[in-house]
């Protein structure tokens, strides 16, 4: 049996977190979820992750403070920031998306974002819907 | 079907136990037939061989008589006498075999008859021997003479031969009835065997065909059950498919609300956290919304402003030109024009009047007005009212 793939979810909504991981554990994956700066990064040094899933808004610290410690603590692991601050594309580009390996917004669909978890993770799509 | 079958089989069964019986019971009856008959061969033979010894015994005795007649020794005397008797037990010996039934009453009738002729010559006889005895040679010749009694011997061996003859007619009868029984018995078993045979062979075919019926019927059920099994793990695989889907699309509703809900709130909080006032209007200038900055400033309640026209918190000075008075945003918001920072006097809900500058923008929504943000901040030098 292949082990399972770690992603690690970093978000201040409970509830975001909570439909994420039951969204990702359903595509097989093992997740983990965090609500503060402390929380991730004693994560990811116990167990790193194949994938971060962040958004810049978290309980006491700072999204940008904490995508330079990611860099840090985990170089080569990809993050996608999955945030609800919206941002002009153009901005994105220019910005945001050269720090992180992806962007979507909050209001993205679920299939859509699992789609781009599975491209980063150089995995298939498990089901038509996702594709 | 198999009912069907089943009920043949056992028909055909006791058709076969029928014939046995029957054959059983014809064979038994035969046999006994068989017996019966030997009886009255051994009977028959038993009766002519009577008939034979009377006349052989008649014989004897008259030899012994004409002896005696010529030498009138004693001894010849006693040997005709011997053979009469022994005739005579002959005779009552066939008569008595010949009297017990029915079926010989003719015969036993002839023997009856016989009888008279015996005791005839018997009569005779003793009246030879008297003469002999009494008159010597010359006597007897006397009575050959008067009495020559020469038929009753030849009626009396006629009477015999006929009885044998006729004895012997029911002898060739009776065999040959017995040798059509022993054919028919023979017909009879091989009969019944050869139909019983037939009969196992046509239960045999019906008995595979049974089976290969039944096997048909196994591999029919087998089939069905397969095509059932499919048509199960089929329909449940759609089942599941649908159960994924829904399940997909209820998580996608979840995240959608969410996130819409998350993406309000942080909206919310940016507009709330802005310094300025910020008023939402209706295209007919009733206030829609009003952030927290309005409420701390003017000391109105929310509830005391939504629907409510701006111009309960916004006084527009009058037209330069002398015009009638008219407020500014009616216009701008029918041409869906902005409103660049202008002079105007908001209200306070005591009363007092704040000089400030207000913006207005339309809202356009899909190439139609849908309603305008007018943003207040105060004039330089105004002093933010102390909050109550």
């Amino acid at each position: 049996m292949p082990t399972k793939k770690h992603i690690l979810s970093i978000d201040d909504e409970a509830d975001i977190r909570e439909l994420l991981q039951e969204v990702l554990t359903i595509k097989g994956y093992r997740v983990s979820t965090a609500a503060e700066p402390e929380q991730a990064k004693k994560i990811i040094k116990d167990d790193l992750p194949q994938l971060i899933i962040m958004d810049f808004q978290i309980e006491e610290g700072d999204g940008f403070v904490l995508m330079e410690d990611i860099k840090r603590l985990a170089p080569g692991v990809p993050v996608l920031l999955l945030t609800g601050a919206v941002f002009d594309r153009g901005t994105v580009r220019e910005t945001i998306e050269k720090k992180v390996s992806s962007y979507l917004d909050k209001t993205a669909s679920l299939s859509t974002i699992v789609a781009e978890i599975q491209r980063l993770l150089g995995d298939a799509p498990s089901s038509p819907e996702h594709s | 079907m198999k009912e069907n079958i089943e009920q043949r089989v056992v028909g055909l069964f006791i058709l076969m136990l029928a014939i046995l019986g029957y054959v059983a019971w014809s064979s038994i009856h035969n046999i006994k037939e068989s017996i019966r008959s030997n009886d009255w061969v051994n009977h028959t033979h038993a009766v002519i061989i009577h008939a034979g010894e009377i006349l052989s015994y008649l014989h004897g005795g008259d030899a012994a008589l004409r002896t005696f007649l010529i030498t009138g020794d004693e001894r010849d005397k006693q040997g005709y006498r011997v053979e009469y008797n022994t005739m005579v037990e002959q005779w009552t010996e066939a008569e008595r075999l010949t009297g017990r039934n029915e079926e010989e009453k003719a015969l036993h009738q002839r023997f009856l008859d016989l009888s008279l002729l015996i005791s005839n010559r018997i009569d005779v006889a003793r009246s030879m021997v008297q003469a002999r005895e009494q008159g010597g040679l010359e006597a007897v010749r006397q009575q050959f003479n008067t009495h020559p009694d020469v038929e009753s011997i030849n009626k009396i061996e006629r009477a015999v031969r006929n009885i044998d003859k006729s004895e012997n007619q029911l002898l060739r009868e009776r065999d040959e009835q017995q040798h059509l029984q022993a054919q028919a018995t023979k017909a009879t078993v091989y009969t019944g065997l050869g139909v019983n045979c037939v009969l196992v062979l046509l239960v045999v075919w019906l008995m595979r065909d049974d089976l290969a019926a039944r096997r048909k019927a196994a591999v029919a059920l087998a089939e069905a059950n397969e095509q059932l099994e499919a048509k199960v793990q089929e329909r449940t695989a759609e089942l599941v498919k649908t159960n994924q889907s829904l399940k997909q699309e209820n998580l996608e509703r979840r995240w959608s609300y969410q996130a819409l809900d998350h993406q309000l709130r942080y909206n919310q909080l940016i507009i709330n956290s802005i310094e300025e006032m910020v008023i939402v209007i209706s295209r007919a200038l009733n206030i829609s919304r009003v952030n927290p900055a309005v409420v701390q400033t003017t000391h109105w309640e929310p509830q005391e402003l939504i629907s409510q026209s701006i111009e309960r918190v916004l006084q527009f000075p009058p037209d330069p030109a002398g015009g009638a008075s008219q407020n500014p945003l009616t216009a701008a918001m029918r041409d869906g024009r902005q409103i660049q920072d202008r002079p105007a006097n908001l209200l306070e809900r005591s009363g007092r009047i704040i000089p400030i500058r207000y913006t207005l923008i339309p809202l356009h929504d899909q190439d139609k007005i849908v309603g305008g943000v007018v943003t207040v901040r105060l004039q330089a030098g105004v002093q933010q009212p102390r909050q109550t």
